[in-house]
C-alpha cells in the first residue's frame, strides 16, 4: 500500500470498515511513513471528536412548552368494549322491527326449505325483560367509558 | 410526574402517550430533549431555530403517535421526524445564522481526541459551513449513532451516496482544520 492509498482508506481504517488483508497493508506501510502516521492520528482524533459530541440541552422549560403546545383534543381510550355502548341501540331496533324481523325470518326459511319455521313462543314480558337486561349493560359499558375518561382528563 | 419513575419501560410510556396520555408524553419529552434538540442544533444550526424545530418533533410525534406500530425503535423513529422537519425548515429558509458552541465540549471520552475548546470551536465552525447533505450525514452517522444503512433509509439516498458524503465531509473537515490551526498546533492539543 503506498501513501495514495493509505490516505484514500484513512477514514475506513480508523472506523474499522477496512477488511484485515488491507488493515495488515495499512499497518506496514504505517511502520516506515511519518508522514501517514500523522494523516492517521489527525483522522483518529477528528473521527473520535465527533463521535464524543455533547448532548445539548435545550432552554430551561422546553419540555413544559412542548406539552402546552399539544393539541388539546382528548384521546379516549379506545378499546373493543366500547362498542357494547352500541347495545341499547341494538336492542331497541330489534325490539322496534320485532315484527318485520319475524316475518322477514320466516320468509328466508321458507326460501332454504325449512317450511314451517317459527321463531320459539316467547311472551312480550319475556323478550321485555331480556331487552331490559341488554339495555342495562350497554348503558352500564358506556357510563363506565365516561368515568374512565374523566379521569383520565383530571390526571392530565 | 411522579407516578412514572425514570425506569417505566419506554414501550409502556410509548404505547400509553398514544393513547393520549400526557404525563407519559411529558417523560419521553424529558428523556429524548436532549438528543432531539442537539440533532436539530447541528442540522439547523441556529439555537432558536433549532429548538422549534425540535418542539415541532415532539408535536408531531405526538400527532403520529397512534399510528406508531413499533416496527422500528421509538428513538430511530423520533431522529426521522426530526430529521424530516428540519430538512423542510432548511428548504423553505436558506438564510444561515452564525452558531456558537454547536459542538459543545465533551466531558469525556477517549484520549485520543480534540479537547481544546478553540480546536472544537473550528471544527464545529467547519462541519456548519459542510453542504447540508454532509453535515446530515456526518451529525446522524457521528451523533445519532446510526448506521449507513439507515440513514439511508432515512434520507431516502443510496448507502453508497451516504457513505460518500460522510468521507467527504471528514476529509473536508481535516483539510480545513489543518489549514486553519496548522498541524504544529494540532499536534500540541490533540492529546492535552
Amino acid at each position: 500500500m503506498n501513501c495514495e492509498e493509505v490516505r484514500r482508506t484513512v477514514q475506513d481504517y480508523v472506523t474499522r470498515e477496512l477488511s484485515p488483508e488491507n488493515r495488515r497493508l495499512f499497518d506496514t506501510h504505517l511502520v516506515e511513513c511519518a508522514e501517514c502516521q500523522r494523516e492517521l492520528a489527525l483522522m483518529t482524533a477528528l473521527v473520535s471528536t465527533l463521535d464524543h459530541q455533547t448532548v445539548l440541552a435545550p432552554s430551561p422549560g422546553f419540555g413544559e412548552k412542548v406539552l402546552a403546545a399539544l393539541p388539546k383534543q382528548r384521546r379516549c381510550f379506545p378499546s373493543p368494549w366500547w362498542s357494547l355502548a352500541l347495545a341499547p341501540l341494538l336492542a331497541g331496533l330489534v325490539w322496534l322491527f320485532r315484527v318485520p324481523l319475524e316475518r322477514g325470518m320466516v320468509h328466508v326459511a321458507g326460501r332454504v326449505g325449512l317450511d314451517g319455521f317459527t321463531l320459539p313462543a316467547v311472551s312480550y314480558q319475556q323478550v321485555g325483560i331480556a331487552a331490559a337486561t341488554i339495555v342495562g349493560l350497554g348503558l352500564l359499558v358506556a357510563v363506565g367509558g365516561v368515568v374512565f375518561c374523566w379521569r383520565a382528563y383530571l390526571q392530565e | 410526574m411522579s407516578r412514572y419513575v425514570e425506569s417505566t419501560s419506554e414501550e409502556a410510556l410509548v404505547s400509553r402517550s398514544a393513547r393520549g396520555d400526557e404525563q407519559a408524553f411529558g417523560v419521553l419529552v424529558e428523556r429524548y430533549k436532549g438528543m432531539l434538540y442537539s440533532m436539530a442544533r447541528r442540522l439547523m444550526k441556529d439555537p432558536g431555530r433549532a429548538e422549534d424545530a425540535a418542539q415541532e418533533s415532539f408535536i408531531k410525534a405526538w400527532a403520529a403517535l397512534p399510528g406508531f406500530k413499533g416496527e422500528s425503535k421509538f428513538s430511530s423513529w423520533l431522529y426521522r421526524i426530526c430529521y424530516n422537519t428540519c430538512i423542510s425548515e432548511l428548504r423553505r429558509r436558506r438564510p444561515e445564522v452564525e452558531l456558537d458552541e454547536a459542538m459543545g465540549v465533551p466531558v469525556e471520552g477517549p484520549v485520543q481526541e480534540f479537547r481544546n475548546r478553540d480546536i472544537l470551536a473550528t471544527i464545529q465552525e467547519e462541519v456548519s459551513r459542510l453542504p447540508d447533505d454532509y453535515r446530515a450525514a456526518l451529525t446522524l452517522y457521528h451523533f445519532n449513532g446510526l448506521s449507513y444503512e439507515e440513514i439511508a433509509k432515512l434520507t431516502h439516498k443510496p448507502m453508497g451516496t451516504v457513505k460518500a458524503h460522510i468521507h467527504r465531509a471528514r476529509a473536508a473537515l481535516k483539510a480545513r482544520l489543518l489549514e486553519r490551526v496548522g498541524w504544529d498546533n494540532l499536534k500540541e492539543v490533540m492529546w492535552q
